[in-house]
């Protein structure tokens, strides 16, 4: 059996086993390359920049669990970027499994590091179902649509609720999202309301909303854990997402190296490999 | 580190390490892991069904005058008859109101919202660019968006210049999708690290704080 | 009966919601449309409710009938209430029960469901890289434009690799970012976004008017 047939043949737990050093490595032996930023990541910055201190703002927590290491820094980087500038930060959620609970946590743990107080300066509205009707029903108003906050407390109790009545009382949107609720943003909001979108999302979403950022739909994108560490890098507040960018290089180095060599076992072995590739 | 913080990440990296098991092969820690998964999932739309749709949206403001909320009520309730092969047709008018409110609304958001704008955008002016590079992107742009429609239109024989665009198309579409791979990949190493940032960092880090 | 009331009621639904843009909210079309999408969460968001139903249904019936692997569907089972009980008892009577910080319901999510569900979706990127070694092939021209693609996108998106890439002449990370993403790779999304929203507006259009009828299943 010639070097390239084993290769072909090799037991698919020896890559598992190689991934999982690649990604415990970096964890010992640190390796510090620097964080380039995209223009459109610098967008979003420069969009939230913009926005006048203490304006109604509302940050979208529509991603999963499963993705809460691409996703959460976003989130926190946003969350901590609209405090800084004293803006009343709105949290809320189309996803049904662990939406609520996530939006609650990291708004209220940014919410210390910040000194700010639940109901005056953030409220986390929760999950309703339906994005059509949460987001159309909105643009008429919130409280047909949120009767309470995630707790159960009327929003008429609520002092930062005074002021928002509709997209009318919001001067932008940070959505982060893991599927597809972003283009619900883009097509519901945004085009019907005019409220500027900003958008950070997962890696595997991130082409398809480049589009978007080109017919100005969305003022900037995030994509992935890349997309968070620039914008932690931007607000001069490093994290979790800078911290993984380290090795995230040398996973991708190694995936690259498998398929060079798993192409160079179907030139060099024997054809009816080849055949039997896919 | 209180005694209940290293519970809690002892018990977070036991679920990872279970899950992660199967990766070696099928074990009982990976089974119980994963039947008790999905029924925490099941069992956290049971509060979320409770709270923000029943309690708030339903009984509360019935109860504050909005009487004719009944009628989605029963429409609710008629949706549980699918779970009977001899009334699940029942549950159709439910579906149907669901459907229908869904579809009017994309009716016209998916023309309004992303058609239009999206066409709108492809059409930018050639004279007039802000140098070769826009021009550039420009023509790219105009030519991916058509030869990428064209490719995915089967209701003519892909033959001529429709059989040349769809090619072109091709290309523009393995691009895509190859830039899209790179992305997956490090989508999914993303959140390999996430998992492993917390075992080393928090579980491995608890480990002075026994005894 | 079992067919026209459900299309009466898609069509009514659907050209209130639909003929309502064009309608000021004041209005009493406007106020009908506001009531319908109130009505849509709540007999939308039932579904939910009606997962749980199944999932306990199909659970317990395995148990019932031991069949292969019943002891793990008792654990799931337990799971479902452990979680879904709680929540639902008024937190008047203990700071355990209901929804808030601090509660049964939280303390599940946060330490056993959230990290079990990110786990799940972690194991992906062994099968990633399994695939990327296994199958990924340049067959043909059209498969290394992919490849060639891929590998340059996975060295610009980590620091390690977009410094290695700047060790080539020209600002290959710019040319990768400006005309690869922004650039093709955009064209090409932007063809399948306006082709899909057209299907879903046709198809939209099919709902309301009675022609497409699927999801009503048969019967």
């Amino acid at each position: 059996m010639s070097i390239w047939t084993k290769l072909e043949t090799l037991d698919r737990r020896w890559v598992y086993l190689m991934v999982s050093i690649a990604v415990i490595v970096p964890f010992i032996i640190e390796a510090k390359f620097p964080i380039s930023i995209t223009p459109e990541a610098r967008k979003l910055f420069e969009a939230v920049e913009a926005v006048p201190d203490s304006s109604n703002v509302f940050v979208v927590f529509d991603y999963y669990a499963s993705t809460t290491a691409e996703c959460e820094p976003m989130s926190r980087a946003a969350v901590r970027h609209f405090f800084r500038k004293d803006c009343k930060v709105i949290t809320l959620t189309n996803i049904p499994l662990g939406g609520p609970s996530m939006s609650e946590r990291v708004t209220r743990e940014v919410a210390l590091e910040y000194d700010k107080e639940y109901g005056v300066d953030f409220v986390n509205l929760g999950f309703k179902y339906g994005y059509v009707a949460v987001l159309s029903g909105m643009g008429t108003s919130i409280e047909s649509i949120f009767p309470t906050d995630n707790s159960g407390t009327p929003l008429s109790e609520l002092p930062l609720m005074d002021s928002v009545y509709n997209y009318d009382d919001i001067e932008f949107i940070f959505e982060v999202a893991d599927n597809a609720t972003a283009e619900f943003w883009v097509s519901i909001v945004n085009a019907q309301y005019g409220v500027p979108i900003g958008c950070g999302t997962t890696a595997v979403s991130a082409p398809k909303y480049y589009s978007f950022v080109q017919s100005g739909q969305f003022v900037g994108l995030l994509g992935g854990m890349k997309g968070a560490a620039e914008y932690e890098l931007m607000m001069d507040q490093p994290d979790l997402a800078v911290r993984g960018m380290a090795v995230q290089s040398l996973v991708h180095l190694l995936i690259i190296g498998f398929v060079v060599l798993g192409n160079l076992g179907y030139f060099l072995g024997p054809r009816k490999k080849k055949r039997s590739a896919f | 580190m209180s005694g209940v913080e290293l519970f809690q990440i002892w018990l977070v990296a036991f679920a990872t390490l279970a899950l992660f098991s199967f990766m070696y092969k099928d074990n009982p820690f990976y089974r119980v892991a994963e039947h008790v998964f999905t029924g925490l999932s099941a069992g956290y739309y049971i509060g979320l069904t409770w709270d923000t749709i029943i309690v708030t949206q339903l009984w509360n403001p019935m109860m504050s005058g909005r009487w004719w909320l009944f009628i989605p009520g029963i429409l609710s309730l008629l949706m549980f008859t699918r779970l009977s092969p001899r009334f699940s047709w029942v549950s159709r008018t439910s579906l149907a109101f669901v459907m229908g409110v869904t579809a009017g609304g994309a009716l016209v958001f998916q023309l309004h919202g992303l058609v239009l704008p999206q066409i709108q955008s492809t059409m930018m002016p050639l004279w007039g660019s802000e140098g070769v590079g826009t021009l550039l992107l420009t023509i790219i742009m105009v030519i991916g968006v058509i030869s990428t429609l064209i490719y995915f239109y089967y209701s003519k024989e892909h033959k001529g210049v429709l059989g040349m665009t769809a090619r072109v198309g091709i290309w523009f579409i393995m691009i895509s999708f190859g830039a899209h791979f790179g992305y997956t990949v490090m989508g999914r190493v993303s959140l390999l690290i996430g998992r492993v940032q917390f075992l080393i960092e928090d579980w491995i880090g608890s480990f002075g704080q026994i005894g | 009966m079992r067919t026209t009331v459900p299309i009466a009621v898609a069509f009514i639904a659907g050209m209130v919601v639909a003929v309502s843009y064009f309608f000021a909210d004041e209005s009493a079309i406007g106020w009908l449309r506001l009531e319908f999408l109130v009505w849509l969460i709540i007999v939308g968001g039932m579904t939910l409710a009606l997962g749980v139903v199944s999932i306990v249904r199909v659970n317990w019936d395995a148990v019932k009938k031991r069949k292969e692997g019943w002891p793990y569907k008792v654990l799931t089972l337990v799971s479902v209430f452990a979680m879904g009980v709680p929540a639902v008892l008024p937190e008047s009577w203990s700071p355990l029960f209901g929804r808030n910080q601090g509660s049964i319901y939280e303390w599940l999510f946060t330490y056993l469901d959230a990290p079990m569900m990110a786990t799940m979706f972690a194991t992906l990127a062994f099968y990633i890289a399994s695939a990327a070694y296994r199958a990924f092939r340049a067959r043909n021209a059209e498969a290394t434009v992919l490849l060639i693609t891929a590998t340059a996108v996975m060295l610009w998106r980590v620091p390690m690799g977009e410094a290695f890439l700047n060790l080539f002449p020209g600002d290959i990370p710019y040319f990768l970012n400006t005309y690869i993403m922004a650039g093709a790779n955009m064209a090409v999304q932007r063809g399948i976004i306006i082709g899909a929203a057209l299907g879903a507006a046709s198809m939209s259009l099919r709902i309301i008017l009675g022609i497409e009828r699927t999801y009503m299943g048969r019967g």
